[in-house]
């Protein structure tokens, strides 16, 4: 019994050295450091529009600026929906539009993407490289240039002034197949081939086997894909101001130049704070997938 | 028999895949193909807006544009050679330094979650409404002393004397190309951290989607930190190195000088022949680029598979 206790004793000191075996705390608090000085200068601008809402008017124009709030108060708020509420349409109706733009463009290009990207990498068929092909170049020519075509391409279809015009082309952004492709390559075709043994059809294969272990993929593609489409103004296509989106009723806000100062930040603290939510959701779950997903080959 | 049912297996699998496809290939096509084939139309004519019957006029002119892109424009093949810099100096530190973040922040530790927003904040703050409302904000906050604040500014934004640095480390006689990135890269820093956020949320999905079981080989057979981030971890982010390398230069070629002057030449100078061309020249250019750097990847990454 006594050669048993002096046993596990070293075993448990040596477990625990193990554990810290790799990092010493010197260089844990190294890289703590390193990391708070990267954060702060990205967080700095949230500090500031956060700091900028609760800020009352005399602060905001007080120079040499400050970054925190003296006497925080909320009329910036209240200002933001006296403002609000004279708008010519009533302001649900702007965010009513965002929300149809912002889920309809968010769930479709998240499908259409990871439907295109399956057999883009699991599947081999001519012509496959070609499209391949055009999905990069395609994220190579940038928006402001192809303006023109784009406008034209829009009015052909008559979609011009509807949400499909802006909610359409977001499904086929490159950029959202391309991130698919590179995850699903790394699922291993026993997996699929396993799964089309056992009778599943290729929908099923990709819908149960595929997309659960693609999940933090699609969900990283949902965010930015969020923030692309809550950050559209619609400007050049919708005509009708009761189908334009919350951004550009915000915009019109904070152009108001001085007069409005307090409630243009106000806004910036409204339009930063929903995708940070939105990110914090979809990051949480990307963390649970881990945990659930074990993938054994 | 045999090999005949095994060719309509082949072919079924393809239908299939093509299926699976051909939602997104009606929108491409729709969308940006022919939106692409206009750009190579456009490049190869004159273009005249008609005001008297609405729409535009194509006068074909073959290939004037290119040459004259290059030969007669001042500052043309300057901006593209400039550009192209820019971005094959940022690539490599962006995509490094995401890396590094994203493994950073894939460990466990408390508010984890709230240190990645933090460090995607960047792209939530590139929104117009945000600029704008933050460029008010500054407009404001300096005009109050609008006669000094652009002293100011000068002297807020010089803060750290860099000659003097570069001095220093002059004497330890490095080789000068390799001090001018690095002091490049420091003066940099600002936008290289702002812009990886989205690269840097691609990493830690990509470190998330490795094998548990394949670490804990690692740790069973006594490898340390340093050999399982070689053999275990880079191995598998290196496709999404790829994925990444294709962003970022996407990314800051989009934002490109280039880009704007080819803006500004259909806006403001309304000649969108010239401006189709341009962009045409640059995004040829920076596929090559792209294509020569990936095919080089490409042979060195390992597949799950």
């Amino acid at each position: 019994m006594a050669s048993t206790a002096e046993y596990k004793k070293p075993k448990k000191v040596n477990y625990k050295k193990q554990k810290q075996l790799n990092r010493s705390k010197a260089g844990n608090g190294l890289l703590f450091f390193l990391m708070f000085i990267c954060g702060i200068f990205m967080a700095l601008p949230l500090v500031m529009i956060v700091n900028n809402a609760l800020k009352p008017l005399d602060e905001i124009f007080q120079y040499p600026p400050k970054v925190f709030v003296k006497n925080p108060t909320s009329e910036n708020f209240t200002d933001l929906f006296v403002l609000m509420n004279d708008s010519w349409v009533p302001f649900s109706r702007y965010i009513l539009n965002t929300i149809i733009i912002t889920a309809s463009g968010t769930v479709g290009h998240v499908i259409v993407a990871s439907f295109a990207a399956y057999p883009l990498a699991k599947h081999n068929f001519p012509g496959k490289k070609i499209i391949f092909g055009l999905v990069v170049l395609s994220m190579m020519f940038s928006y402001t240039v192809t303006q023109i075509p784009n406008y034209m391409i829009i009015t052909w279809l008559g979609l011009n002034n509807t949400y499909l015009a802006l909610i359409l082309p977001a499904w086929q952004y490159g950029m959202g197949l391309y991130l698919m492709k590179q995850f699903m390559e790394q699922i291993p075709d026993s997996l699929l081939e396993s799964s089309r043994l056992d009778g599943a059809s290729e929908f099923k294969t990709f819908w149960t086997m595929v997309m659960p272990n693609v999940k933090p993929a699609w969900l990283t593609l949902a965010i930015f894909q969020f923030q692309q489409m809550w950050g559209q103004t619609g400007n050049q296509f919708l005509r009708s101001e009761e189908l334009k989106p919350l951004q550009y009723s915000l915009q019109q806000i904070t152009q108001g130049g001085t007069a409005r100062a307090g409630a243009a930040a106000a806004v910036s603290f409204i339009i930063a704070a929903i995708p940070i939510i939105f990110f914090l959701i979809c990051q949480s779950n990307v963390i649970e997938t881990m945990t659930t997903s074990g993938m054994k080959d | 028999m045999n090999k005949k049912k095994k060719m309509t297996l082949a072919t079924k699998r393809a239908i299939v895949g093509l299926l699976f496809l051909s939602p997104w290939i009606i929108g491409f096509l729709a969308f940006y193909v022919r939106s692409l084939i206009m750009s190579i139309q456009f490049s190869l004519n004159t273009v005249n807006i008609d005001t008297a019957n609405g729409g535009y006029t194509l006068t074909f002119n073959g290939i004037k544009n290119f040459i004259y892109a290059f030969a007669e424009h001042g500052s043309f093949s300057q901006t593209l050679v400039l550009s192209l810099q820019d971005i094959l100096i940022d690539v490599p530190l962006i995509v490094f330094f995401s890396l590094f973040m994203a493994m950073l922040m894939n460990k466990k530790f408390r508010g984890r979650t709230l240190v990645r927003a933090i460090f995607f904040l960047p792209v939530i703050m590139n929104s117009e409404a945000i600029i704008s409302a933050i460029d008010v904000i500054r407009d404001l906050m300096m005009g109050g002393l609008s006669a000094t604040s652009g002293a100011m500014s000068d002297a807020a934004s010089s803060g750290v004397n860099m000659d003097y640095y570069i001095a220093l480390f002059g004497e330890l006689a490095l080789p000068d190309s390799l001090l001018n990135y690095i002091v490049g890269a420091v003066g940099r820093i600002n936008d290289i951290i702002s812009a990886s956020g989205v690269q840097i949320v691609i990493f830690i999905a990509a470190l998330q989607s490795i094998p548990s079981s394949l670490y804990e080989v690692a740790k069973i057979e006594g490898a340390t930190g340093y050999e399982t981030f070689w053999k275990v971890t880079f191995p598998m982010v290196m496709p999404h190195i790829i994925t990444n390398i294709v962003y970022t230069v996407v990314d800051s070629f989009v934002n490109s000088d280039i880009v704007t002057m080819a803006y500004e030449t259909a806006f403001l100078q309304q000649n969108w022949g010239l401006s189709a061309a341009m962009s045409l020249i640059t995004t040829v250019i920076v596929c090559l680029i792209l294509g020569v750097v990936c095919g080089f990847i490409q042979k060195r990454t390992f597949y799950y598979n």
